[in-house]
């Protein structure tokens, strides 16, 4: 049994259907890659995982089923989400951003602080600053920090590097590698940038409108001709 | 000139306390409330019943008023306003009849005439050349206490800081593990109480009659459209425009101008400056 097991799902925004029939499973302590273009379904498939949109199939974290679960209860259940608009609190400080977080692991708040401090030293010297006046950088990594105060056991994050610089990327890249070096914390992302991708996770899934192309680990799907023009430009 | 100043002090901060509950749902819902005037007549009601009628301590008649504010809070927003959730213009048209049924109710009961409150704190202090009831400087002072009391529970707090997170981003909330329909039942909860309890001083300060809930509902919406989206500090700050403004036309113009001005101001913000005069999307 896979850690996170996704399993024939389907999600819907009214009647239109933008995930068909997908399988995944991820294994635990794994850092794997959801790979597509803009429009492919990817942040619908964190959306679903996260509980935020319709859903048919079943999707289960340690054997439990997060099917229908409200997205506080999902939280509850370990999972953390940082999303492609980071959706962050604008005229709140980076510290009560952090701390909204906390929200549901109140009694880990200290403790947690401390991680993402030590993750994002950046973060712990603007602490009091408004996360509207930030970089994109800088709200990347308030948004990963504000998944982390929640304690997870499996962290989505949708599309970090995209908009962001080549040296901001490789360090959001070092401090994701490094989380699930040090904690064997799970990770799933979700990328356009097959070659970043490709770098950091162990294996990848191919999402084409909303349906899964292919599945593998970075060599096998590096020895499809197909697959290399069409998503790493080589 | 000193009573002017003292009078004006006093009034906004009266002012504040009635317009930050409506701004508080504001902020969170984005849905003007308008029957949040019904929560100020039903605290100046509730609270001569209970001290006037029954003869309770006053502390008890404003606890009673908070405590029915709150319940009629919760109950309009799980029987009308989540059902209608979405469909601003229905739950606006709703909150608005239902003041109408709630006045209804209330001339039912207490019949349509005017009741004097008796002064939560009787007596007079002259201070300077100026007079000042010791009534009205007693809901000033607890006005600025209740207010300086949730500025630190929003900012503080954990419920407080996923209030000021579901006001601006409800995505961004739920994902970090609040839930905002009950972040929404408690701030509504929180207003029906905050606007019973500003009832009670209002009608301390005026009189208690069954259309009272209007003039409080057009300083609150004035609170709003002039201080911009809804945010705690920019509703201290235009209660004391309009306090001062209301004062200073009363006393150096006409007593008939009462909220006339206001009234002026709503329509100037609205063409001059749609967005408000401090605009943002906070609390």
């Amino acid at each position: 049994m896979a850690f996170l097991e996704i399993e024939g799902l389907s999600a819907y925004y009214g009647k239109a259907r933008a995930l068909h029939n997908v399988d995944i499973a991820v294994e635990k302590g794994e850092i794997v890659a959801v790979v597509g273009a803009n429009g492919a379904g990817k942040s619908t498939l964190l959306d679903s995982i996260m509980g935020l949109t319709a859903i048919k199939g079943d999707i289960r974290l340690g054997g439990e089923s997060l099917a229908g679960l409200s997205s506080r209860a999902i939280v509850e259940q370990g999972v953390g989400y940082a999303p492609e608009r980071f959706n962050l609190f604008p005229y709140m400080s980076v510290f009560d951003n952090l701390m909204v977080g906390a929200f549901t692991a109140r009694d880990e708040a200290d403790r947690n602080l401390q991680h993402v401090f030590d993750l994002f030293p950046r973060l712990a010297e603007r602490r009091s600053q408004e996360t509207y006046t930030q970089s994109g950088g800088e709200r990347q990594m308030v948004s990963l920090g504000r998944a982390l105060m929640t304690g997870p056991r499996l962290l989505l994050v949708d599309e970090p590097t995209i908009g962001l610089a080549p040296k901001v990327c490789h360090d959001i890249a070092e401090s994701l590698r490094r989380l699930n070096g040090e904690t064997g914390l799970t990770i799933v992302i979700t990328e356009q940038n097959a070659n970043f991708a490709m770098s950091l996770a162990s294996h990848l899934h191919i999402l084409e409108t909303g349906e899964l192309k292919m599945s593998g680990t970075a060599d096998e799907l590096g020895s499809d001709e197909e697959l290399n023009k069409a998503y790493f430009g080589h | 000139m000193s009573q002017i100043i003292i009078q004006g002090l006093l009034l906004s901060g009266l002012y504040a306390l009635i317009a930050v509950g409506f701004t508080l749902i504001f902020s969170i819902g984005r849905v003007l409330n308008l029957a949040y005037g019904a929560y100020l007549m039903i605290g100046g009601y509730v609270y001569y019943h209970f001290t006037q009628v029954l003869g309770l301590p006053q502390i008890a008649g404003i606890l009673m008023a908070a405590i029915f504010g709150c319940v009629i809070g919760i109950l309009k927003y799980r029987l009308i306003v989540k059902t209608l959730k979405g469909d601003h213009v229905a739950v606006e048209i709703s909150t608005l009849i239902l003041a109408v049924v709630i006045q209804a109710g209330i001339v039912l009961v207490f019949n349509d005439s005017s009741k004097i409150l008796h002064p939560i704190v009787p007596g007079v202090w002259r201070i300077g050349g100026a007079t000042v009831t010791f009534n009205i400087l007693t809901a000033a002072l607890a006005s600025w206490a209740i207010l300086i009391g949730l500025y630190l529970f929003v900012r503080n707090t954990h419920i407080g800081r996923a209030m000021q997170a579901v006001s601006m981003d409800v995505k961004g909330a739920a994902i970090s593990g609040v839930d905002p329909d009950r972040i929404n039942l408690i701030t509504w909860g929180i207003s029906g109480a905050l606007g019973a309890v500003a009832g009670v001083f209002f009608a301390s300060y005026t009189q208690l009659s069954p259309s009272m809930w209007v003039a409080p509902l057009i300083i609150a919406v004035a609170v709003v459209i002039v201080g911009g989206i809804g945010s705690i500090i920019g509703s201290l700050i235009v209660a004391h425009i309009i306090g001062f403004m209301e004062i200073i036309s009363t006393t150096l113009i006409a007593a008939e101008l009462r909220g006339v001005f206001t009234m002026l101001l709503i329509i100037g913000v609205l063409v001059m400056r749609p967005r408000g005069l401090f605009g943002r999307e906070e609390l």
